[in-house]
């Protein structure tokens, strides 16, 4: 029996009701307690700020597609080397780092929950294996489903037990957490050379509209009662002119969940484009979020871009193939049979280009505008608009209008007549920021009941003590300070251990990955369906007998059953 | 200043020596340099006798010598900005990666990966040097950026692919797929190479021996004389490589 004690800390728990007391807390065996005996080891936080472990609702961290980022970037692998020390593995890597640098990059930030944001079925194995090796961290998968056959048809027949039975079956094979949606229907539609440009639009060979994947897979995540609301990452990334779509998306949305949202919007920031071309973008981050605070069952996340040089990673191959035209340098694209696509290409965001100053304000203000900071998540699509490390930096930005005044003197002097973030004067508080990084994540991921994201007895003892005190800091002038304070924290307690304090790592960490089995009745399981196993053979380059992920590549699999409701 | 480096005799002399740090400018600051053997950090007087002769007060006047068994001694070069190396005896890989300037003679062979993505200065090799010689290394777009890398013997496959500036020499054979992916600066090879310069978009490329399987992507403009160090040779002309809009020019010898 472990017990750890934590002293004078200045706790905000957003989900909880707790903005800034000081308070103790208990941990028992990785659990947090009412109380422990006198033997618990204590920990002094001496009044700093107490937060439940980061949660990240959406980054690339593992995955075939990442490994490929990393394979084709061997100037990447070349920045921040560390060496082997103590129980750190070594590490390379700025954009995609190894397995193990992430982990403790994101360890040294408090972060203690990840959701990968893109995991194809058919290599789910690959993607279970780095998240064994993100040892930090508690993982889980989106599941890729915006081109899979078996989905199309059942949406074409507008059959939602159908839609909820093949989702059970995938998510159950490939060991997922959750629905994800990568432009729907628009990689299906590349696979043919093709794109759609709306979602009214058809996809070729399957007469469904993206409108109809998105609207049946929302009913179909609800009949599963699946912790997670469908992920979306809308059709028309980066085009200018694309907030429509965006806009057409909320618009469909149904209310269906009463405890949490029930369409996740993920990079937000690419997807509110105004204008007809580059030449003439212009934010319209104003419309959307004025969508958004009038649709309290969707949720978004920020998507932020960062200056400096990244790594475009995403399942939505047709938009890689456009950035490539762009830019004229080495890519990737990919197709995985009967399910998605993805496409890689290194980036560099320059202040000199207007549009990236405009996509740059555009992720601040989305954040900005939103009322409620719940619907809008702290996120870069980590590492689409920037690496991870780089959430400090936003933090002060959101926490500071000086700041954001310095940095926008910095810009290409055109973007301030395309974009409204001049006139913002809006500074998030600590509590803003809390439920930003993880209590709004935890409660849109539904990870809440498992213990995430809050600091009540019964909760994980994920905990991170950061350097600042509250009461002390102005974090409008002091903004150095927070970008300082939030990139090292004093001590990250994952499950009752330490596993970094002070930027260094000190245990080896033993993570568990989240899956999600929604329970069906016998009638619904696919695997006795004589169309679907009749399919899969024909079609599929795997039998159907070795396409589960077997359990041997979860070794602390936690799995989260859900009651179908068909 | 020269400095003498001699390998002491190894128990295991198959265990390869990562020795990056053998660089002229880290010699300035005396010889408390670590290298890798295997995984094992070892400081340089436990692999080498040392000997260092006469005083330096930068760089360029900084001299190395490497003496004995040193065919399993990688990266040496790596970064390297001024002076002068010389192997007396074969090199392992990776010799003069990334250098920038200064030169470095080896007078037995090289392996593979010798001055990869170099930027300047000079390279010679007065045996054969192995695969990606004067190469890009795996997913790099540019290659050799400048300098010269001259090969008395022959040179493994994939030679000079990416480049991307400088000069380039094989005065033996070069083996399959020399200078693919080729971009500019020059590459010449005195002897014969099979596949050469696919996919290349600009750059010259001379064959002075015998083209086996030229690829099917490559124009003939017709003979012509070309001046090659001041003397007439007649060469047939091709461009290419037409399937990646065919601004390069690649010659062979008739």
């Amino acid at each position: 029996m472990s017990e750890l004690l934590i002293r004078n800390a200045c706790v905000i728990d957003p989900l909880n009701g707790i903005n800034g007391e000081i308070m103790d807390i208990s941990i028992r065996d990785g659990r947090i307690v009412e109380e422990v005996s006198g033997n618990a080891q204590v920990i002094d936080a001496a009044g700093c700020l107490t937060l439940p472990g980061g949660v990240d609702s959406h980054t690339h961290v593992c995955g075939t597609k990442v490994n490929f980022g990393r394979y084709m970037s061997p100037e990447d692998m070349r920045a921040g080397r560390t060496a082997r020390n103590g129980c750190m593995h070594v590490t390379s890597g700025y954009s995609v780092p190894t397995t193990f640098g992430n982990s403790y990059r994101y360890s040294n930030m408090g972060y203690t929950t990840l959701l990968e944001g893109a995991m194809a079925p058919l290599e789910a194995r690959h993607t279970h294996e780095e998240f064994t090796a993100t040892p930090h961290q508690d993982m889980m998968a989106n599941t890729l489903f915006d081109g899979n056959w078996a989905i199309m048809e059942a949406v074409r027949d507008k059959d939602v037990r159908r839609t909820a039975a093949v989702v059970a079956w995938y998510l159950k094979a490939a060991r997922g957490f959750a629905i994800k949606l990568t432009n729907p229907g628009g990689t299906e539609a590349w696979g043919w050379g093709e794109d759609v440009s709306g979602i009214h639009d058809t996809v070729p060979n399957f007469e469904v509209t993206p409108a109809e994947i998105i609207g049946t897979m929302i009913r179909a995540n609800e009949v599963l009662r699946l912790p997670h609301s469908v992920h979306l990452h809308c059709n028309n990334l980066g085009v200018p002119g694309n907030y429509q779509t965006t806009l057409d998306t909320i618009g469909l949305v149904p209310d269906l969940n009463k405890t949490r949202q029930s369409l996740y919007l993920t990079h937000v920031q690419f997807h509110s484009y105004g204008g007809t071309t580059w030449r003439d973008i212009d934010s319209k981050s104003e419309e959307i979020c004025k969508a958004v605070n009038n649709t309290p069952q969707v949720t978004i996340d920020m998507g932020q871009i960062m200056f400096g040089r990244t790594t475009t990673m995403t399942a939505d191959g047709p938009m890689e193939f456009k950035l490539y035209m762009l830019h004229r340098n080495k890519w990737s694209n990919h197709d995985v049979e009967l399910e998605t696509g993805s496409g890689i290409i290194p980036v560099y965001y320059f202040r000199k280009s207007m549009v990236n100053c405009v996509m740059w304000a555009i992720g601040l203000e989305l954040a900005l505008l939103t009322k409620n900071p719940w619907q809008c998540l702290l996120s870069t699509d980590n590492p689409n608009g920037a690496p991870f490390v780089k959430y400090p930096e936003i933090i002060a930005l959101l926490m500071s209008k000086k700041l954001r005044d310095q940095e926008c003197a910095l810009l290409e002097p055109r973007t301030e007549h395309h974009v409204p973030l001049f006139a913002i004067d809006r500074e998030l508080d600590w509590n803003e920021i809390a439920i930003m990084t993880r209590s709004a994540q935890a409660k849109a991921l539904g990870i809440r009941d498992i213990g995430k994201g809050h600091l009540a007895p019964g909760a994980e003892a994920d905990v991170a003590i950061y350097p600042l005190k509250t009461s002390e800091i102005d974090p409008s002038t002091q903004y150095q300070q927070v970008i300082a304070g939030f990139s090292r924290t004093k001590f990250t307690i994952k499950r009752g251990r330490v596993v970094s304090r002070n930027g260094e790592v000190i245990v080896d960490g033993a993570n568990s990955t989240i899956w999600v089995k929604p329970k069906v009745p016998e009638e619904y399981n696919l695997s006795n369906d004589p169309d679907f196993v009749r399919k899969f053979q024909e079609y599929y380059t795997v039998r159907m007998s070795n396409y589960p992920v077997q359990d041997v590549y979860l070794p602390r699999g936690v799995c989260i059953e859900t009651e179908a409701d068909l | 200043m020269k400095v003498i480096l001699e390998t002491k005799p190894r128990k295991k002399p198959r265990i390869p020596i990562e020795a990056e740090t053998i660089i002229p400018q880290n010699f300035l600051r005396g010889t408390d340099i670590t290298v890798f053997e295997g995984n094992k950090e070892r400081v340089l007087d436990d692999l080498f006798y040392i000997s260092v002769e006469g005083p330096a007060v930068s760089p360029d006047q900084v001299e190395i010598i490497l003496r004995g068994d040193t065919g399993m001694i990688k990266r040496v070069g790596e970064y390297m900005n001024a002076g002068r190396i010389v192997v007396e005896g074969d090199i392992g890989m990776h010799c003069g990666n990334f250098m920038s300037a200064g030169e470095i003679v080896i007078q037995g062979n090289a392996d593979s990966w010798l001055g990869r993505e170099m930027r300047g200065g000079k390279i010679t090799c007065l045996g054969n040097a192995g695969h990606y010689c004067a190469a890009g290394y795996r997913g790099e777009k540019r290659g050799v950026r400048g300098g010269r890398i001259e090969v008395m013997g022959n040179a493994g496959d994939f030679t000079a692919e990416y480049l991307s500036g400088g000069e380039v020499r094989i005065h033996g054979n070069a083996g399959d797929l020399a200078g693919v992916e080729l971009r500019e600066g020059t590459l010449v090879i005195e002897g014969s190479c099979s596949r050469p310069c696919g996919n290349m978009t600009g750059g010259t490329c001379m064959v002075f021996g015998k083209i086996n399987d030229l690829l099917p992507t490559f124009k003939s403009l017709g003979i012509k004389e070309v001046d090659f160090e001041g003397k007439k040779v007649r060469m047939e002309i091709f461009r290419g490589d037409v399937a990646n809009r065919g601004k390069g020019t690649l010659m062979r010898a008739v």
